[in-house]
């Protein structure tokens, strides 16, 4: 397989799940907040922009972060490079160059999506609030990966599809819970720790709501809710459970079997996985969820790097 | 009133009723109301076909293409710059015996271009004979001293032509450009085909059409023939500009019916006088690259330096016997439409034959008489510049304003090598389905049969691109002025 179709492809659904997933979060947020009181405004919606990375570019262009600066932030801005927008946009042009080498359902199917995010109007949509947009867009996401999964050989490049896919996933789960914790510790007493409405809303925006109590038959509790979004090993949106998919992509890529890896990708992979396996929630607070959390997106940046310097850059020859 | 959908014969009669014949060939009647034998079941069948059922067919039809993508880009636009390409409903047939002329006038005319581009690139004989003005060579654009004193692979130079022909008014085809370069529209043959025969199932069986499904796996064989010795599995891909260039589709569409990697320029790279393509797995040497670049920007070291399209170091490798291309690089000179005067005279020279199809009268503006000549005529002809194709710097002196006019005049004079004038040549008519006024009418047609040549044969397979000018009377047929498509039958002996 070309390197060249091959980054495509492994930016394409990176693309794709950055977009659901800051529309998931925009949603969950929005309508949690319908019910507080007014004063929590900020702490609420400032950490999605902190979440995004952007809070530079967005303080040049509004002044405060409230429900529609963000929501126009993250969903259509033009200036916010990962704006769900943007992400469809660059999803659907990454596409768009390997046409021949995707199925003609996928590609319909993702300039369908295209073109119906491009039909909302940003100023209806933020009068009506974000839940018709957030929605088409999750359903979008789902709806392709579904037709992925069906239409497309599961060769290499379905391979790199899916390291995109959950290498992205891990990153924006490992990067809302470290938001989320650090915006409610910070906070007072009677908005932080106890209250269980936002912890509920991390869960839902993660779709885990449901399965937490299932595990946990207890109420809201905010270590349980990071050992569930951190470790849980089947849960579909756990940082384990995402990169245990990406190391299985990589192996499946490079034809290494366990206990071994092909390159520095693979041994990073490992190296997580090990600690998301077999370290305990309350060590992890002990040593510090920040830090521990940080750790974990520096490796995941490293691993991305790596499957570029493997799999698709050449050094120019001299 | 009679069953809804359909109509009394007489109503059906009218269908042809804004079909008249003119000074041009008519391919379907050969007199008013009477068809040519080839004709005779679609003009049967057309008289019997209520109108309903024709606006299903063409509505079947258009939809196809549209679920297959066949589309064409339109440049200077941002949004949907991709279009489809307009396909006429009814076929184009040719006799065996048309077909068979065309087939051995096309096979002799690329055996002595071939032939020729090997000469002018080497010895030099025809020119040293006086066959072909030396000057007229050296001064074309798309001479590649590079190429001299270079023998190409099993020395073929054109492995894949798209030669367009139109009809005379005595029904006779005459060559009017040679596509040595990169040709495209192989494409919508193959499609409209497909297209075709779901639209008129019928009709296939009674005509007896000839299959050209194999044209991808000929090209595929004329490919691997070009490959250098001792690569019994050579590496075979196809080189595209990029998703942005006009042909895309049609570079996907090959590719994948070969089963070959379709790549750009940045995916290859050229080391130790080796080409490679970046996989996932490494470099993986290319053995053979059906290029559908333009020769300027195959190499920034040899061609044009702004060049992004191509590979750096190709040219070296290319010399060096280590990858092949198809077509090779330089052919541009031989389709030159200076140099296209002189094809009868190099096919008499080269295989001692006469040249089995016509050339139409051509007048070139290098020749002093003949600027004179076209300088005192300019409103009657067509006036080409020689380096150009697809329909760019063009003159039609019966329909141009005087300013236009004018702005030719200034530029022969200022530059005579680079022009060429013709007379009109009025391409003869073919029935053609008018969606909006669901009637049949004669339009304008000329036919670009696709030849392949692996060194021993020229392979064409039975078809071509018919394009056709969709508006009445219109001569231009070209697809970004209007013109449309349609499936070319030719049909299995014994006519």
């Amino acid at each position: 397989m070309l390197s060249r179709i091959a980054e495509s492809l492994f930016w394409l659904s990176r693309y794709i799940e950055r977009a659901e997933y800051t529309a998931r979060i925009l949603d969950v947020n929005f309508h949690t907040l319908l019910e507080q009181s007014r004063d929590r405004y900020r702490l609420r919606w400032e950490p999605l922009i902190v979440m995004a990375g952007e809070e530079e570019r967005f303080r040049r262009i509004y002044d405060e972060a409230n429900a529609r600066a963000v929501f126009e932030f993250l969903a259509f801005s033009p200036d916010n490079p990962s704006s769900i927008m943007q992400c469809i946009a660059k999803a659907r042009e990454n596409a768009r160059t390997i046409r021949d080498c995707i199925s003609r359902e996928m590609w319909e199917d993702l300039n369908g999506l295209y073109f119906q995010v491009n039909r909302f109007n940003p100023a209806e949509e933020m009068e009506a609030g974000p839940h018709r947009f957030c929605d088409a867009i999750r359903f979008g996401s789902h709806r392709f990966h579904g037709v992925t999964d069906a239409t497309l050989p599961h060769d290499e490049g379905w391979e790199f599809l899916r390291v995109g896919w959950f290498i992205e996933r891990a990153e924006m789960t490992a990067r809302l819970v470290d938001v989320q914790y650090h915006a409610l510790y910070d906070a007072p007493p009677e908005i932080g720790g106890s209250d269980n409405h936002q912890w509920m809303a991390v869960l839902k925006s993660v779709g885990a709501y449901e399965a937490y109590h299932k595990k946990y038959h207890s109420s809201i509790d905010p270590e349980k809710v990071a050992e569930m979004l951190i470790m849980h090993p089947l849960h579909p949106r756990s940082i384990r459970f995402s990169m245990t998919e990406v190391q299985s992509g990589l192996r499946a890529i490079s034809g290494t079997g366990s206990g071994s890896y092909a390159n520095e990708a693979e041994r990073l992979t490992g190296k997580v996985l090990e600690r998301l396996r077999y370290d305990r929630i309350h060590e992890i607070f002990n040593l510090g969820l920040h830090s521990y959390l940080n750790d974990m997106l520096k490796m995941c940046g490293s691993i991305g790097e790596d499957i570029a310097r493997s799999y698709f850059y050449y050094a120019v020859v001299a | 009133m009679g069953t809804p959908g359909f109509e009394t014969p007489t109503l059906l009669k009218s269908r042809f009723e804004n079909y008249w014949l003119n000074g041009s060939y008519d391919e379907m009647f050969e007199s008013e109301g009477v068809p040519r034998p080839q004709y005779r079941a679609l003009y049967e069948m057309l008289l019997s076909l209520p109108v309903e059922e024709m606006r299903r067919r063409k509505q079947t039809a258009d939809i196809s293409f549209l679920h297959q993508g066949i589309t064409f880009t339109v440049y200077g636009r941002e949004e949907g710059t991709e279009r489809i390409f307009p396909n006429d409903l009814l076929p184009r047939i040719l006799t065996s015996s048309e077909w068979g002329t065309i087939e051995r006038g096309l096979t002799q005319r690329i055996t002595a271009l071939n032939l020729f581009l090997r000469d002018i690139y080497h010895e030099g004989r025809s020119l040293k004979a006086g066959v072909v003005p030396s000057e007229l060579v050296y001064s074309c654009r798309h001479f590649r001293r590079q190429m001299r004193e270079f023998t190409v692979p099993k020395n073929i130079y054109i492995s894949v032509v798209g030669s367009d022909l139109v009809r005379l008014p005595d029904g006779s085809f005459a060559v009017l450009e040679d596509n040595l370069r990169v040709p495209s529209g192989v494409s919508y043959m193959l499609t409209s085909r497909t297209v075709m025969k779901r639209v008129f199932p019928e009709l296939f069986r009674m005509a007896g059409v000839r299959s050209i499904d194999h044209y991808s796996e000929t090209l595929l064989a004329t490919l691997r023939a070009l490959a250098p010795e001792g690569r019994p599995e050579p590496n075979i891909v196809l080189l595209t500009p990029g998703v942005f260039n006009s042909a895309y589709f049609e570079h996907a569409f090959l590719a994948r019916q070969m089963g070959i990697e379709l790549v750009e320029g940045r995916d290859l790279i050229v080391d130790g006088g080796i080409v490679y393509m970046k996989t996932i797995h490494g470099l993986t040497r290319v053995d053979v690259i059906y290029r559908r670049v333009d020769d300027e920007f195959l190499d920034s070291l040899t061609f044009r330096r702004d060049s992004v399209l191509g590979v750096p170091g190709l040219m070296g490798a290319y010399r060096a016997g280590n990858v092949a291309l198809a077509n090779a690089v330089g052919n541009g000179v031989a389709d030159d439409k200076a140099i296209y005067a002189y094809v009868p005279t190099f096919i008499r020279y080269y295989l001692g034959e006469d040249p089995i199809l016509r050339s139409v009268d051509t007048y070139l503006c290098s020749k002093r008489d003949d600027l004179a000549y076209v300088l005192e005529h300019l409103s009657e002809l067509v006036v080409k510049a020689v380096g150009e194709s697809g329909g760019y710097g063009m003159l039609m002196g019966p329909t141009a304003d005087r300013a236009r006019i004018e702005e030719f005049d200034r530029q022969i004079r200022a530059d005579p090598r680079n022009y060429i004038a013709q007379p009109v040549v009025p391409l003869s008519r073919v029935p053609s389905y008018d969606p909006a006024l669901e009637c049949i009418a004669g339009r304008h047609v000329d036919l670009r049969p696709y030849c392949l040549y692996d060194g021993e044969n020229v392979t064409i397979v039975p078809g071509g691109l018919t394009r056709v000018a969709l508006q009445a009377d219109s001569l231009v047929v070209n697809s970004s002025q209007g013109g449309g498509s349609k499936d070319t039958w030719i049909l299995r002996g014994e006519d």
